[in-house]
């Protein structure tokens, strides 16, 4: 009887454990990029190795990936690994305060849409329904032509984009929590509104928040991506990732590793970014909470 | 149900007014006389008149936006003064287009998700449902920019199966529209089929809990019967609601596919009008789009409640 025990434990054991580690693996992969992705554009001014991205024949025209240009040069002969990294360096300025933003915005407007209902829901998620079934770009295109060019404009709109998205989310998590016995508890012992939503229902909204940052990070990449894309980000100077994915378009035929490699950054990012806010909502059990 | 209807439509309503109001407001805001912007600095005195009496720019703003309003009801969608183009003209041409880049591409994600979606649903955990879960994870980290120019560099300037020239209508040949619009519509549709798939796993393992499902599989239906016929059915409620979700997002691909294809439809003219300043044309596109999507999303909703008259009694 126990050896039936114990090699039923065993046995189930083999099929728990590694699937475990593997998933632990690629979390701290995900991490492990991501921190070098936020390293690299933080630090990328100071970095000694990196080479100008503006400096034009840093090698030959169009050179393959090598040892003194790790990811090659593009037409102009710039090297393309500071390319990247400048790149990422626009490309998570703009996303960083446009999630932090977004995230502040939203989770408030839509906790207290769902904590308090009636009208204030009314009115919020009637914004949030129709400004989801706008197209988004459209309206980031608009804000951005209209305003002009710059850092702050694209910023402003792509957080303007995250901000319904996220109040849905938030309205579903503080309608779940609200209705809940310990705020209904502490509303019987006699604590007032802003006790209750500031105290019992928002710190139980803030974890999906934090999770869902990170899925909201992913989004605003492709949207600042799609932008820059079709030439509607920030002006032509700078460098996103989106801008030399354009210029690498024109050049498939002949120089493809500028346009492969940089998709294949922003690729890798985007999946560590997903694949940490996903891991974070099935930790936590959010459910309900897809943008 | 008419009142959930009546509701949905006055929400849309207000909000339309809102938004466009706002929209009125901040482009009095800015510098510069919109009809001379609008014939690219390059008009006469009488044009800019015309252009000035026609849009009613010397009315106070909310007269201006209530005319704009009652133009756009009665079915006067203006013209581009840069192009001499009407609305309708414009619409016209590129319409088409992207109805059938977008059909093209809802067809490959269905035809793509619904037996990817009944496999993986019924061999749960699987090592074909994990690399199929993989790979739907993968696809939804990938921008389409990206995912198109990976297809456009190995399947039409590696390999020379397809064709970048452009738009090549239907009257053209098949084998020469889909030469075109191939490359296209997949890449549009492997944004699609990620967010189909894992909806319908999800959906697909609830409904084989279901007693009618294992009373089917009790009768000796074989599996493939019983997923086609019960179990996908259920699950085609969910598929048509975000579907209609789905639409307005897809609008999004359609821009940066188009770009990158060059099919000049509806997202490029949306680009187009917005890059030479015709924000009229351009609110007028959008409030349309925004009416149809969310008449759409509604009608969707109360289709719902008509097929399963379980969500009726909620």
């Amino acid at each position: 009887m126990t050896d039936v025990t114990t090699t039923a434990v065993t046995g189930s054991q083999p099929e728990v454990a590694p699937r475990k580690h593997r998933h632990n693996v690629a979390l701290w992969l995900s991490v492990g990029w991501l921190f070098l992705v936020i390293a690299s554009a933080v630090l990328a001014p100071w970095l000694g190795f990196l080479d100008d991205p503006q400096k034009p024949l840093a090698g030959q025209p169009e050179e393959g990936p090598g040892w003194s240009h790790w990811f090659g040069t593009d037409q102009l002969g710039r090297d393309m690994f500071a390319r990247s990294v400048w790149g990422g360096r626009l490309s998570l300025s703009i996303a960083g305060p446009a999630v932090g933003i977004g995230i502040v915005v939203g989770g408030v407007l839509g906790v207290v849409a769902g904590y308090f209902g009636r009208w204030i829901d009314l009115g919020v998620s009637s914004v949030v329904n129709v400004a989801l079934a706008l197209p988004a770009l459209v309206f980031a295109l608009f804000i951005v032509t209209m305003l002009g060019q710059s850092y702050i404009n694209v910023t402003i709109a792509v957080t303007i984009l995250t901000i319904p998205a996220i109040a849905r989310i938030a309205r579903a998590q503080a309608l779940r929590f609200a209705a809940r016995e310990f705020v209904t508890v502490a509303g019987m012992m006699g604590a007032r509104w802003p006790r209750l939503l500031f105290r019992e229902v928002l710190p139980n909204v803030v974890p999906a928040l934090a999770s869902i940052a990170f899925l909201a990070m992913g989004i605003v990449i492709i949207a600042e991506g799609s932008l820059s894309f079709i030439g509607v980000s920030v002006g032509s100077p700078s460098i996103t990732w989106g801008n030399i994915l354009a210029a690498g378009k024109g050049r498939l035929e002949d120089a493809p590793h500028i346009a492969l490699i940089t998709g294949g950054v922003m690729f890798v990012t985007l999946m560590a970014l997903n694949f940490v806010g996903d891991e974070m909502l099935r930790r936590l059990d959010v459910r309900e909470a897809r943008i | 149900m008419l009142r959930f209807m009546g509701m949905r439509m006055a929400q849309l309503a207000v909000v339309v007014l809102a938004v466009t109001l706002l929209f009125y407001w901040m482009l009095n805001l800015l510098p510069g006389n919109p009809c001379v912007a609008a014939f690219g600095g390059a008009a006469t005195q009488e044009q800019i008149a015309e252009c000035e009496r026609d849009r009613n720019l010397g009315d106070p703003v909310i007269v201006q936006w209530a005319k704009w309003g009652g133009d756009v009801l009665t079915g006067d969608f203006g013209k581009s003064y840069l192009t001499g183009r009407s609305f309708g003209e414009a619409i016209n041409h590129a319409l088409p287009r992207t109805l059938l880049l977008l059909a093209y591409s809802q067809i490959l994600a269905l035809g793509a998700a619904i037996p990817l979606g009944l496999y993986t649903g019924y061999k749960q955990n699987s090592v074909g449902d994990k690399i199929t879960s993989g790979g739907a994870f993968a696809l939804l980290s990938t921008p389409v920019f990206v995912l198109g120019l990976v297809l456009i560099l190995v399947f039409a300037v590696r390999l020379d199966w397809f064709d970048l020239s452009g738009y090549q209508p239907i009257s053209a040949g098949l084998v020469a529209h889909f030469k075109v619009m191939f490359l296209p519509a997949v890449t549009l549709a492997a944004g699609l089929l990620p967010v189909y798939l894992r909806l319908l796993r999800t959906d697909v393992i609830g409904t084989l809990q279901e007693d009618f499902v294992g009373t089917a599989r009790a009768k000796g239906l074989p599996v493939r019967h019983v997923l086609i016929r019960h179990v996908l059915r259920p699950s085609s409620f969910t598929l048509l609601t975000i579907f209609g979700i789905q639409a307005a997002q897809a609008v999004n691909g359609a821009i940066v596919v188009e770009f990158l294809f060059d099919l000049d439809g509806v997202g490029s003219l949306l680009v187009a009008w917005v890059a030479a300043r015709e924000f009229l044309l351009v609110q007028t596109l959008v409030a349309l789009i925004a009416a149809v999507f969310v008449t759409v999303t509604t009608f969707v909703d109360l289709l719902y409640s008509v097929l399963d008259p379980r969500i009726r009694r909620k």
